[in-house]
């Protein structure tokens, strides 16, 4: 069954429609969260244990992008986690901004949101923008976005792996806060040193070390290499110029993609590396002690719109979206506790909703009730929305006091199906492993509990990888796993799109643009792309040639999100919650919170950067670099 | 919280035309956001200078992550000296413009594992970028700054009425730090 909390079912032939006898279908009763600080029995109890239940505040967790704060209580006796809430600290407010204007200004202040990954919301809104327009890309145009996304994510990969997720795991940070197991690694054989060239597992922490270490530097040097491919195509980057509606603007001759070629080939053995160097160090850390499974613990529900289009397939309709987004390198799906729950894009999207009851937002649904701003009680395909569908959201902000009982993030509370989802690298192997249509099988296979990912010579030579779908426990340590993947998952993607690029290119297919005119009639559209976190959409309305509304949804607004009406945690809330403290410490005050922020980092935290925005009567505050609001208990924002 | 500290420092009103020297190899950088108004200060001085380019003087909008510029500076012949022109907001007054040469001095590693970290996912800042290009490599021996206090670094295209009226005087703090 797809939808168990929505009131969504379905025909013989597959439409849905609202179950029939509901009253008030999408209505929701509002569930009192109690905050152990709030809850003076509970207090008194834990008091008792004076010393030992701390308030530990991460403000702000460090190496992530953007402005996260994150609030436990943990018991030290215990090592259990009791309490957390995640916090975003900064308004991003693009949502108010795109109101009113043209809608091609979208693709370039959308790229702004994030200064990572900018380009991704470049082509996610010019998706949006087509599906409104009525237009789609030459095939050229197609590939051409496909490497943008590629050469994006073999950026975001080795950052993640190796400068903000992996210092975690670095002789420093092991020394520090678990020396038995840095006396371990030092002796332990790392079984993969064929490939990565590391002894022993201490070598390579060693090699993990900030700014010295080998593996740090060779990421940085990484990093550069798909920046360098990405420019021949986007021009610069973050933020490249050349994505526009219909394809892109700048032309592509045969030494472009002769230069591409030459830096993606070079993902190939760095891939294969990367995955030797994590394969080695997780397992390592799962034999010392098997509980650092449960680090970062949570249920495996994933959600995946898909990426990578066909460039035959691909036609931008909202009518066909279940055709050309099977066709994707990545197709859509949901995993619910492990098992797909849907790979239909029209139910993945319809189950969509925006919580605020813990967001610095106002409610425009009454409780999901519906009201004036229910505007769509359908898509265009005619299945039921329900009011706190993106297409219907409207960003309201509310800037108040932070309470951890009521309102104490800027994230909205996404769900589907009202269930809290991930996403990320993961969520895409997961969907393609899981795909028993999956087309792109040049180099990657499906095998339904596993992605078989065959890779070309390089310096190394060809060898076939495969990533399991984690059946023991979906974890921090999981995630980075499979991250790790992603770069030879990616690298393969790319390399399949250089391929069919240089063949279009010898049949003369190099038209990489469409013409069009900006409509001036009442259009929807959507943009169902991916950033190197996970997750991205845009929803646009637009009339008389300008945006009426513009919704973003991002992964950390997934991920980051605080409590939804229901109660129930988001998921760096819920991973952290089940996360044993497994650090090292004799005293409290000696107590790092490294297993807590291996936890949240796994997720590869990105909180969108943030403009200033004037409401009717107060101003919010602005900033666009990492920043840090104090998690007091009561602050104004 | 590190902040750059000065070998020397002036407050330039040179208005002297002479360009620099022309065995020097010059990059002036500016760095900032656009349209967040004194925060885009760098950028405004740049656009104004770039017609002064040439003869050893490279004017160039460097707001873009540090780790990116330091790889690029690695790449390129050696310069002899870099000028950067930022706005930095250290609770002076608004319009406030302090030159000086940096000294070259970072902060411990784990803050500058921050600042590359923060490189890295997109924030652009004058300390973010001394302290990656200073740790990373790229500079000469010679850096110098132009800082401006910015009255007002909220959305918007134009400057505070404060920095403006300065904004011939930064130009030249700039242009005369150029020269030997």
């Amino acid at each position: 069954m797809c939808f168990k909390n929505l009131p969504v079912e379905f025909d013989e032939q597959g439409n849905a429609r609202l179950k029939e006898g509901v009253a008030d279908p999408f209505s929701y009763e509002v569930k009192e969260v109690t905050p152990i600080e709030q809850d003076d029995a509970k207090l008194k109890k834990l008091l008792e244990r004076n010393g030992h239940i701390r308030t530990v505040d991460f403000d702000p967790v460090t190496r992530v992008a953007g402005a996260l704060a994150f609030h436990t209580v943990v018991d030290l006796e215990s090592r259990q986690v009791l309490e957390t809430d995640s916090m975003a600290t900064l308004f991003r407010g693009y949502e108010v901004i795109l109101k009113g204007r043209d809608p091609r200004d979208a693709i370039f202040i959308s790229s702004r949101a994030c200064g990572v990954c900018g380009g991704v919301h470049s082509t996610t809104s010019a998706l949006a923008l087509e599906m409104a327009f009525g237009i789609h890309p030459p095939p050229m145009g197609t590939v051409a976005r496909n490497l943008l996304l590629s050469l994006e994510y073999l950026y975001d990969h080795p950052l993640h792996l190796f400068l903000l997720a992996g210092p975690d795991f670095s002789e420093p940070a092991v020394r520090e806060t678990n020396p038995e197991i840095w006396e371990q690694a030092q002796r332990a054989p790392a079984s993969e040193k064929d490939i990565h060239g590391y002894s022993t597992i201490g070598e390579i922490m060693t090699a993990m070390t900030p700014l010295s270490g080998e593996l740090y530097v060779e990421a940085l040097h990484m990093t550069r290499v798909a920046r360098e491919a990405y420019v021949l195509i986007g021009g610069k980057y973050p933020h490249p110029q050349t994505v526009v509606p219909g394809g892109i603007s700048a032309t592509i001759d045969i030494s472009d993609l002769n230069e591409i070629h030459l830096r993606i080939v070079k993902f190939f053995d760095y891939g294969q590396k990367v995955v030797a160097v994590y394969n080695n160090l997780l397992d390592f850390f799962y034999e010392v002690n098997p509980q650092y499974r449960e680090v970062g613990r949570r249920p495996a529900n994933l959600i995946e719109t898909g990426q990578w289009d066909d460039p035959e397939a691909y036609d931008g309709t909202f009518a066909n979206v279940d055709d050309w987004a099977r066709q994707r390198w990545a197709p859509p799906a949901v995993i619910r506790d492990g098992e797909l729950a849907t790979k239909s894009m029209t139910a993945l999207n319809m189950g969509v909703e925006e919580f605020v009851e813990h967001s610095f937002y106002e409610d425009w649904t009454d409780e999901g009730a519906g009201n004036e701003a229910y505007r769509f009680r359908e898509d265009p395909n005619g299945n039921p929305l329900p009011p706190n569908h993106p297409w219907n959201k409207e960003t309201i902000p509310k800037p108040q006091a932070t309470n951890w009982k009521d309102k104490y993030s800027w994230s909205t509370a996404p769900r589907w199906d009202r269930t809290a989802m991930e996403t990320g690298p993961y969520s895409r192997l997961w969907a393609a492993a899981v795909a028993d249509d999956y087309t792109k099988n040049r180099f990657i296979e499906p095998t339904g509990r596993s992605l078989k990912l065959n890779v070309p010579k390089g310096a190394l030579p060809a060898r076939e990888y495969e990533w399991v779908i984690p059946t023991e426990s979906w974890g921090a340590f999981e995630r980075n796993r499979a991250r790790a993947h992603s770069i030879l998952y990616t690298a393969l993607i790319a390399y399949d799109n250089l391929l069919i690029g240089l063949d279009l290119m010898r049949k003369g297919e190099s038209k990489v643009s469409t013409k069009y005119k900006v409509p001036k009639d009442f259009r929807v559209g959507a943009g169902f792309w991916g950033a190197g976190r996970g997750y991205l959409t845009h929803h646009l309305v637009m009339d008389k040639g300008v945006i009426e509304n513009y919704q973003i949804v991002t992964p950390s607004t997934w991920m980051a999100s605080p409590k939804d009406p229901f109660g129930n945690p988001g998921p760096y809330e819920e991973a952290v919650h089940a996360t044993p403290l497994l650090e090292n410490f004799e005293k409290p005050e000696d107590y790092k919170g490294i297993d807590i922020l291996r936890a949240i980092r796994s997720f590869d935290p990105c909180m969108p950067c943030t403009t200033h925005i004037h409401t009717e009567n107060r101003v919010i505050s602005r900033d666009v670099v990492t920043c840090a609001c104090g998690v007091d208990d009561e602050h104004e924002h | 919280m590190w902040s750059p500290a000065p070998a020397e420092s002036t407050t330039s009103t040179s208005t002297e035309e002479d360009g620099p020297d022309d065995r020097l190899r010059v990059l002036v950088g500016g760095l900032g956001y656009r349209n967040l108004r004194d925060g885009s200060v760098g950028i405004h001085v740049i656009e104004q200078l770039a017609e002064r380019s040439g003869n050893g003087v490279e004017v160039e909008d460097v707001s873009y992550h540090p780790v990116g510029f330091s790889q690029n500076l690695e790449d390129r012949p050696d310069y002899d000296r870099i000028v950067l022109v930022a706005a930095v907001a250290r609770g002076r007054s608004p319009g406030t413009v302090t030159a000086y040469r940096w000294d070259g001095q970072l902060p411990d590693n784990e803050e500058i594992q921050t600042r590359v970290s923060e490189a890295v996912t997109g924030v652009i800042s004058l300390d973010n970028t001394l302290v990656v290009c200073g740790a990373l490599g790229g500079f000469p021996d010679e850096v110098h700054v132009v800082e401006v206090e910015p009255g007002s670094e909220q959305w918007g295209e134009e400057l505070t009425p404060e920095v403006e009226e300065r904004l011939p005087e930064i130009v030249e703090a700039v242009w005369s730090s150029t020269r030997p």
